[in-house]
């Protein structure tokens, strides 16, 4: 029977990710005629190092814009965590216990702003940008705006790396992305993920509990918000309530550049996953051009834009 | 006879291979109310959207102000003199009468970008007072009735320089007083010469204010009359008068005893309906739309808040606060939207048609096994024709889409299957596989509750009718004795 037939969505070489990849080694392999250093090890371990927290966070953006919601308070809440953390440690408090505390943190702040969105059926959109100023501000208060360095303490997840050349961070890192992943692919939770996103009224009609599930959506996006927290300080070693600012818009914008698009209900982990390298990648290369660092946030902005262009005329083409 | 305004001839459309207007011809002299009755689905809606643009015909002329056109854009119905009454009132809430009136017109003031309110509110005031409306040019709409509301419409259109006013069932949501109001209004822009299509179920009104009436039935129109040659007895043969071959007959099982039972209930828009449906039975509910039907289907589904009564199955008293526990008592709803509440368009048709079944009997892991075995298998039993189990909902036809969305819930195995609307829009062939399946449903011994505007339909399948109107339960007829007069005249009380 021919409608038995199951057939991949759309053939790989015409999804984000393919083309990404090719972007991708295209402009490495550019860069490294130009500039041989690029395709050092040392280089490249730093590239993965770069975009380990970036990746985690853009992971749990993943899950929330595939289910029509945003977390634009992210970099507050990165910023709020580690400070928590670093603080704790400071104080002698056991650096295991101190990362829970901090991943605690983070939690809370992304439950927040999802239960006030269902509370007040407001966009969480909205509820997130009210929380940038609030979270920004308790860290402000709790630190008296103070960086807090933690001198040699929590170096093991930052400075690990497997056979001199896999780091840890990356590591950490490459088990969100596989976590995500599995929750959005192999789980009766993924598929609610997408139904919500897609059409939330067919989904509460369909039997799916609306409130419980966003819940989880947002608590999953904090445990991935509190652990890029703990690779951050780890990584740096001293962080202050402004770490992190800027991370929410680029998370987001690696989704987008994934190909998820921004009213909902498709999208998928490895469009994130090239869309963060990209970013990675990008910026490394601009630095071995040696541009200046004020074209970097030129040159995101306008790959966001490049991205959903693409995205707008390969829908066209479709049609 | 004057030169008509309004000329529209052979018209047709079809929708994906299915006509809804075949050689439909009408014509509107200026000064007259013209009627437009057909039952729900007959092509009123679809014939008044071509004139007004929203809707490309696909064959027939229309000509009007001089011109002669093979469809026409909004704008240009606009321009050319149409406007239409909606039923769901267009107008900006949080605006003032006079600026409603003026929107995109505003009247300039000195400084360039500003909007003269003054001078806008007292030529407002002067064309409200022609047309005996009473209200406050300065008034926020949103203090306003719903019968004000309409009039401000009608006011708006005047403005516009309307020659042809099309009002689609004004008096639905009115009550009697503002209903003479409007017949009053009606009359006088009639005097001043404009010419009038009035679409209205009540036929009372049609023989209070129209001149000519025209009778639209499965599409074709069945002529068109002098109101006052013609009598409502005879209006409502016209409008459902068809040959015997087009009933689709079902095979009835036998009707064993009282599974489902609801005594009382009451909801938003529903007021006291008791009713039961026995062991392989399929209960019709008939009535107007916007007679409460839907709204009763969602409280017993748990997907609106009921304000009273009890709700019975086998026995067992059921209280679902949502979908969910509804579902997991046994009950499910098709709904009568299924872009809106039913599909998950960008998604694959295999995720939709499991959804509920995984919410219902999955596991936290899917199982990709199971999906694919069950949607093979409502592929084979529905008959679905898609180019594969992992294309997105959108890219279904309308057919498929409302099987793909009947599939969802057979896979729930629920007791207690509630259908609204489940032949809209979908083709011939799917719904005969709608019609079969609900008779296998209903011989398997489950209730089947349907709601529908297809009179056919609803006496060829129903073993009986319950009609709604006005959010009340009117009656309860015994589907195969059912004659349509009869229900029509019942739905309109």
């Amino acid at each position: 029977m021919k409608t038995m037939t199951r057939r991949k969505g759309r053939t790989f070489y015409k999804q984000q990710w393919f083309i990404l990849m090719v972007v991708i080694v295209a402009m490495a392999a550019a860069t490294g005629i130009a500039n041989p250093k690029f395709f050092s090890v040392r280089n490249l371990v730093n590239i993965l190092e770069q975009i380990s927290t970036l990746g985690l966070v853009a992971s749990g953006a993943t899950v929330l814009m595939i289910s029509g919601n945003f977390d634009i308070s992210v970099g507050s809440t990165i910023g709020l965590s580690a400070c928590a953390m670093a603080m704790l440690m400071k104080r002698d408090v056991a650096e295991p216990l101190a990362v829970a505390a901090g991943l605690g943190v983070a939690i809370l702040c992304c439950l927040f702003i999802g239960a006030n969105s269902l509370l007040f059926k407001a966009p969480s959109f909205i509820i997130s940008l009210a929380c940038v100023g609030i979270y920004r501000g308790i860290a402000l208060a709790l630190t008296g705006g103070t960086i807090q360095t933690i001198y040699g303490k929590f170096e093991y997840l930052g400075s690990t790396r497997y056979c001199g050349v896999l780091p840890l961070l990356f590591i950490v890192s490459l088990v969100g992305y596989l976590a995500v992943h599995f929750i959005l692919a192999r789980t009766r939770l993924g598929r609610r993920v997408y139904a919500i996103g897609s059409n939330r009224n067919a989904a509460f009609l369909s039997g799916i509990a609306i409130n419980r599930n966003l819940m989880t959506f947002f608590l999953i996006n904090g445990i991935l918000v509190g652990a890029a927290a703990a690779l951050l300080l780890s990584r740096v070693g001293a962080v202050q309530p402004a770490t992190g600012a800027g991370m929410e818009l680029r998370a987001m914008g690696a989704v987008v550049i994934g190909g998820a698009p921004m009213t909902g209900g498709k999208g998928n982990i490895l469009g994130t996953f090239t869309g963060v390298l990209l970013m990675g990648v990008i910026s490394n290369v601009l630095n071995m051009l040696q541009v200046s660092p004020y074209f970097q946030d030129i040159t995101f902005g306008l790959l966001i834009i490049v991205s959903l262009a693409i995205s707008a005329m390969s829908q066209k083409w479709q049609k | 006879m004057p030169e008509p305004l309004l000329d529209l001839a052979n018209i047709d459309k079809s929708y994906g291979g299915n006509p809804v207007l075949r050689r439909v011809s009408m014509d509107l002299l200026p000064g007259e109310v013209h009627c437009l009755v057909g039952e729900n689905g007959a092509g009123k809606s679809t014939f008044i959207k071509i004139l007004s643009g929203a809707v490309r015909p696909d064959g027939g002329t229309l000509r009007l102000a001089g011109g002669s056109y093979s469809s026409l854009s909004p704008q240009e119905s606009m321009r050319l003199g149409v406007s239409t009454i909606y039923q769901d009132i267009e107008l900006i809430e949080s605006l003032t009468v006079a600026d409603n009136i003026f929107l995109g017109h505003e009247l300039p003031a000195g400084i360039p970008g500003t909007v003269n309110i003054r001078e806008q509110e007292r030529r407002a005031g002067a064309l409200l007072d022609m047309l005996r409306i009473r209200l406050d040019p300065g008034e926020p709409v949103e203090n306003l009735s719903t019968a004000q509301k309409q009039n401000l419409q009608i006011a708006k259109a005047m403005h516009g320089e309307a020659r042809i006013l099309v009002m689609d069932e004004p008096t639905v949501s009115l009550g009697v007083d503002e209903k003479k109001a409007l017949m009053r209004l009606v009359r006088e822009l009639r005097a001043k010469g404009l010419g009038i299509i009035y679409i209205s179920h009540f036929l009372e009104e049609v023989f209070d204010i129209g001149d000519r009436i025209t009778i639209l039935k499965d599409g074709e129109k069945v002529g068109t009359y002098d109101v006052a040659a013609m009598t409502a007895d005879k209006v409502t043969r016209l409008m459902v008068g068809r040959d015997a071959s087009q009933f689709f007959s079902r095979e009835r099982s036998t009707v064993g005893e009282t599974r489902f039972e609801v005594s009382g209930l009451s909801c938003e828009g529903v007021e006291d309906v008791s009713f039961s449906v026995a062991r392989g039975e399929v209960f019709g509910f008939g009535g107007l739309v916007g007679s409460g039907r839907t709204e009763l289907a969602e409280a017993l589904f748990g997907a609106r808040k009921r304000l009273a009564g009890t709700i019975i199955l086998d026995g067992e008293k059921l209280a679902p606060a949502s979908p969910l526990e509804a579902l997991r008592d046994g009950v499910c709803l098709l709904t009568e939207d299924r872009k809106r509440l039913a599909l998950f368009m960008n998604r694959p048709l295999s995720e939709n048609v499991t959804v509920a079944h995984n919410e219902l009997f999955g596991g936290a892991l899917l199982s990709f096994a199971l999906e694919r075995a069950q949607v093979a298998d409502m592929l084979a039993q529905l008959k679905i024709v898609a180019a594969g189990t992992d294309i997105d909902a959108a890219s279904l036809s309308g057919g498929n889409q409302q099987k793909v969305a009947v599939a969802r819930w057979l896979l729930c195995r629920s007791e207690v299957l509630i259908f609204d609307e489940p032949t809209k829009g979908v083709d011939i062939g799917a719904k005969a596989e709608i019609y079969r399946l609900m008779t296998d449903l209903a011989a398997a011994g489950r209730c089947v509750i349907m709601i529908s505007s297809d009179m056919p339909e609803l006496i060829a399948m129903s073993d009986r009718i319950g009609v709604m109107r006005g959010g009340r339960l009117a009656g309860i007829l015994p589907g195969a004795k059912a004659r349509e007069e009869e229900l029509i005249r019942m739905f309109m009380g």
